[in-house]
């Protein structure tokens, strides 16, 4: 994976440079056919990259985990590459417009952190759930035939997940109707006022008022392409600062769009002009997914995932499923439960494995984007 | 003592059986009875040995069946009870049995589950399994909320039992020790119980049946998410507020400030006393199941911690302005001195990554001073030389740096570790902070030197120089900072401020002395005396002139400005004194000397003394 290539070359801290600086602001000032060639290659490359993502036949689905994975990878590897240009052009990156650029990049990638760790607490969300959905399989994929008291337990633990799954918008409204229903399984009287304890969802770490689609709008405002002087005083650098800030905001963008989290919201404007070479990919991922969460089964969903969605319909079929039961159950439907519990193993597994990594891949994320503000900070010294 | 008792109580149960009974079925019956009456006569409990007439399946089928029901019985009154069957202990103790039979009947025949009738009895069972486990768990969640939502409730509750056999002496001594009285915080090493251990053990029996059960999964769910409401609320209490890094970056600094001392109490309450309780009641609570435990201890305490990681990181990458280092190396010092902890109560599996997360946090605050190290070069390095100081007095930003080295090297050994870490190669014989150290040293002196080049008058640079350097070793020498640099660093610095001297000196006063100089060889008496004439006359007017700017100059250190004033007087007055004297007894003009000798050796002395008073303006 082409992640770790730039690491060793400029992994290390640019410490050891800010000294020669002092005397000698004089390297690398204007441009140069190599500059061309190399600010060339960053737009090329990131574009690859999109076209990668959006290509269909990879046979990687479009806000699977994995797929979800592969944009963090590009966006490290973007961010490499855009580390790299930042370093070999430090003199630059200190005098006026790029200091002013630069610094709007940095702005806005703090602005990202925040949505790394919302999306952290999503992640421990859906790890909720896939406990849940453990509750139900391991209910219902005994080797035993079924009994009503797994099929209780199953349907308690798949309400239990419906309610956990509801957007927190409809919560309100939906979770007092599917408490009710619940609520027969506990017959114990002083449990009414404690009911709703059963389905309290993890709390966020960040304070009730925090809101993703805020976060992003924040992250988006005033992102404009780089006017003509900008570009032609900074030598061309203001290009990939935009590209940079373009492709920092999709990707946070895709991640509030999969995963819960508090407030989501996809209303951001975003458009990239047709002259950048990655416009076309990037916008017709951003379609997709706009057309994605504006389909019907997904419109109320928490999270665009596709394993969310799956094990959303598959808990869904399940309950009603478990609803039809009648004992002693005809062999077809026990056939039926079969199959349906097969269905959620799959989603389960694939959560399962999907997620650890996953987790780590967005804290990479955070980690990188920290160092690498930490190093401008240092080389602009 | 109990089991004891309980052992007596069955044998004389069966024995009443065997007796009363004639037939092996009429002591079956009589058992049945027995066990409907008290959980304690459970038919497992009675029966001596294995029926050995299970092989006969028929029959097998109906003992099964009938312990089936007769557990039914008893399980159902439980399940449809309203009231919480833990507010009874023997009511709990029965249904706990009663579980206990039946997870035990269930297995004892899962072997010859293939076959028909005993595979259905086997699956009613289950299903009364999965039935009791339902309102077990409801008990466990009361049980759980009871023991944290109101604890005098839950103390009332338990000296209801006091008199009970199963109260022992060392319970007894910690409830009266353990009601949560508010007390200012001395000493960390203590721990909470936030359960009574009668809970606890309730608690345990309970998370015993349901881990039999395959319910695991549950009870360490419902566990946590009590508890960690529970830590949530303490944490808030602790008056730790849950902030995005945004919300930590716009807060104005004074506010933040306050923010981060509640932290850094919050931080220590947490990993020294609230983790290391949950640790332990998790411990208690899952006693036996070591990895339920480590998994429900980690649920329970991995929001608090992310939270306070958060904030500590959220301090890390923020703001680099100098006047920050001093609470961040309180942040820094603070996950520092906690890593044992995190080490210790995060050691399972399980929170690997909490406790990698905390290292690499605390990493990030030692660049986080690190750049503030920098940010403080840069603010020196940019310092602009637009106005002068008046006088050539001590510059705003030799007093700050100097005053801020010297607060910062309070820290020295956290700064020696800070700087350590860094990517720099220490020298033999300096730590990184001192290379760090002579380096900011060097920058300033840099930049003072391009202020000194803002005055007119070379001299008056030189009075800037001498000042500034003054200060600066005066600074050094009486602190850790002294001890940084060395007394190598200490001696050529008091040589560059003796340097200023001489320059000064050499500037604005050797010309006059060249003035005083008499050469006995030029021309004759008379040339001799016009020429001396001259001279004096030539002295009288720059001695004036330069009496008149450098009394107003400024040599804030008074020992610095005396021993200038003895230096002078001590080049002036014998080359001043011996000239007047060769012009006095020159015949003619020396007649008329005094005509031309405008100040007596006394009048340069005075006049010298009253050198670098400063204005008003300038002195402050």
């Amino acid at each position: 994976m082409p992640v770790t290539d730039f690491q060793g070359t400029f992994g290390r801290s640019l410490l050891s440079f800010r000294r020669d600086q002092v005397d000698s602001n004089t390297v690398l000032t204007g441009t140069s056919p190599n500059m061309d060639a190399e600010l060339d290659s960053f737009q090329r490359q990131v574009a690859e990259r999109f076209i990668d993502l959006n290509a269909s036949s990879s046979g990687v689905e479009l806000l699977s985990l994995e797929w979800i994975g592969n944009l963090l990878d590009s966006f490290l590897c973007c961010q490499e590459e855009f580390r790299a240009i930042v370093f070999n052009h430090r003199s630059q990156i200190s005098t006026s417009p790029m200091n002013r650029l630069i610094s709007d990049y940095y702005e806005r990638s703090i602005k990202a952190l925040d949505v790394c760790n919302a999306i952290r607490d999503g992640i421990e969300q859906i790890r909720q759930w896939q406990k849940l959905s453990d509750i139900v399989i391991s209910a219902l994929d005994s080797h035993r035939p079924v009994g009503e008291g797994q099929l209780r337990r199953a349907k308690k633990a798949l309400i239990d997940l419906a309610i956990g799954m509801l957007d927190e918008k409809d919560a309100s409204s939906s979770t007092t109707s599917l408490a009710h229903r619940n609520r027969s399984f506990g017959r114990a009287k002083d449990n009414h006022n404690r009911s709703m304890g059963h389905f309290r969802s993890l709390s966020w770490s960040v304070s009730r008022s925090w809101s993703a689609s805020k976060q992003l709008q924040a992250l988006a405002s005033n992102l404009t392409t780089p006017k003509q002087n900008d570009v032609a005083a900074s030598n061309g650098l203001a290009l990939p600062v935009y590209t940079m800030t373009s492709v920092l905001l999709f990707v946070m963008w895709v991640l509030v769009a999969a995963i819960p989290c508090q407030d989501r919201g996809l209303q951001v404007n975003f458009f990239v002009p047709r002259q950048f070479q990655w416009a076309a990919p990037v916008m017709s991922l951003h379609d997709k997914i706009v057309e994605e969460s504006k389909r019907r089964e997904r419109k109320n969903c928490c999270g665009l995932l596709k394993e969310i969605g799956r094990i959303e319909k598959s808990s869904r079929v399940m309950n009603e499923l478990v609803d039809s039961i009648h004992f002693p159950m005809s062999e077809e439907k026990e056939s039926e439960v079969k199959q349906r519990v097969e269905e959620l193993v799959e989603v389960h597994e694939a959560l399962k494995n999907g997620l650890d990594p996953f987790e780590r891949k967005v804290r990479e994320v955070f980690h990188r984007i920290v160092r690498s503000r930490t190093e401008s900070l240092d080389s602009l010294c | 003592m109990a089991e004891n008792g309980e052992e007596k109580l069955l044998a004389v149960a069966r024995h009443i059986a065997k007796t009363l009974g004639h037939n092996e079925s009429m002591a079956d019956d009589i058992l049945q009875i027995f066990s409907t009456f008290d959980g304690r006569f459970s038919r497992e409990k009675l029966s001596e040995d294995q029926p050995s007439e299970e092989d006969g399946s028929s029959s097998g089928v109906a003992v099964l069946d009938r312990a089936l029901n007769s557990l039914d019985s008893q399980i159902s009154r439980f399940i449809a009870a309203d009231q919480p069957i833990w507010s009874d202990p023997a009511d709990s103790a029965a249904f706990l049995d009663a579980i206990d039979e039946l997870v035990n009947i269930t297995r004892e025949w899962s072997h010859l589950s293939s076959e028909k009738p005993i595979g259905l009895c086997l699956s009613r069972a289950e299903d009364m399994t999965q039935q009791a486990m339902f309102r077990i768990e409801e008990e466990f969640r009361s049980l759980m909320d009871q023991g944290t939502e109101s604890f005098p409730v839950n103390h009332r509750f338990d000296s209801e039992e006091e008199d009970e056999e199963d109260e022992d002496e060392e319970y007894r001594n910690e409830d009266d020790s353990q009601i949560p009285v508010a007390q200012p915080l001395t000493d960390y090493d203590l721990i909470i119980d936030a359960l009574s251990s009668a809970t606890i053990n309730d608690l345990h029996e309970i998370t015993k049946r349901m881990l039999a059960a395959g319910f695991g999964k549950a009870c360490s769910h419902v566990y946590s998410g009590s508890r960690r409401e529970f830590l949530e609320e303490s944490m808030s209490r602790l008056g730790l507020q849950k902030l995005s890094i945004e919300d930590v970056h716009k807060m104005q600094w004074q506010e933040l400030e306050d923010e981060i001392d509640r932290w850094i109490k919050a931080a220590n309450v947490a990993l020294r006393i609230l983790f290391p309780s949950e640790r332990r009641l998790c411990d208690r609570v899952f006693f036996g199941f070591s990895s339920a435990a480590d998994l429900s201890f980690m649920e329970v305490c991995r929001g608090s911690t992310i939270q306070l990681l958060n904030f500590a990181d959220a301090i890390a990458i923020g703001s680099r302005s100098p006047e920050r280092l001093f609470k961040v190396l309180d942040v820094f010092e603070t996950m520092r001195d906690l890593m044992g902890e995190f080490e210790s109560v995060f050691s399972d599996q399980f929170c690997l990554v909490l406790r990698n997360e905390a290292v690499t946090i605390w990493k990030r605050l030692g660049e986080a001073v690190r750049g503030i190290f920098m940010e403080l070069e840069n603010l020196i390095r940019r310092d602009p030389a637009k106005a002068a100081v008046p006088g050539g007095g001590l510059h705003p930003i030799t007093r700050y740096v100097m005053n801020y080295l010297r607060a910062a090297c309070r820290s020295r050994q956290t700064l020696e570790q800070v700087f350590e870490e860094s990517n720099g190669v220490p020298s033999k014989d300096s730590t990184l902070l001192t290379v760090q150290m002579s380096w900011i040293m060097e920058l300033l002196e840099s930049n003072l030197e391009v202020k000194s080049k803002v005055y007119k008058d070379p001299a008056l640079s030189y009075v800037f120089l001498m000042n500034n350097g003054r200060y600066i070793v005066q600074k050094v020498r009486d602190g850790e900072l002294g001890v940084l640099l060395g007394e190598d660093w200490i001696r050529k610095h008091n040589a560059k401020v003796k340097q200023y001297h001489m320059s000064y000196q050499r500037s604005s006063w050797s010309k006059m002395i060249g003035l005083l100089k008499v050469d006995n060889a030029a021309a004759g008496m008379n040339g001799l005396g016009k020429v001396m004439k001259e001279k004096l006359k030539e002295f009288n007017m720059q001695f004036e002139e330069v009496c008149k700017a450098h009394s107003t100059w400024v040599v804030f250190d008074e020992q610095l400005r005396e021993e200038l004033r003895i230096s002078l007087a001590k080049l002036l007055l014998p080359a001043y004194g011996n000239f007047i004297g060769r012009f006095q007894n020159l015949g003619d003009i020396g007649k008329n000397a005094d005509r031309y000798i405008k100040f007596g050796v006394e009048d340069i002395e005075a006049r010298v003394n009253e050198l670098f008073k400063g204005t008003t303006t300038a002195r402050k």
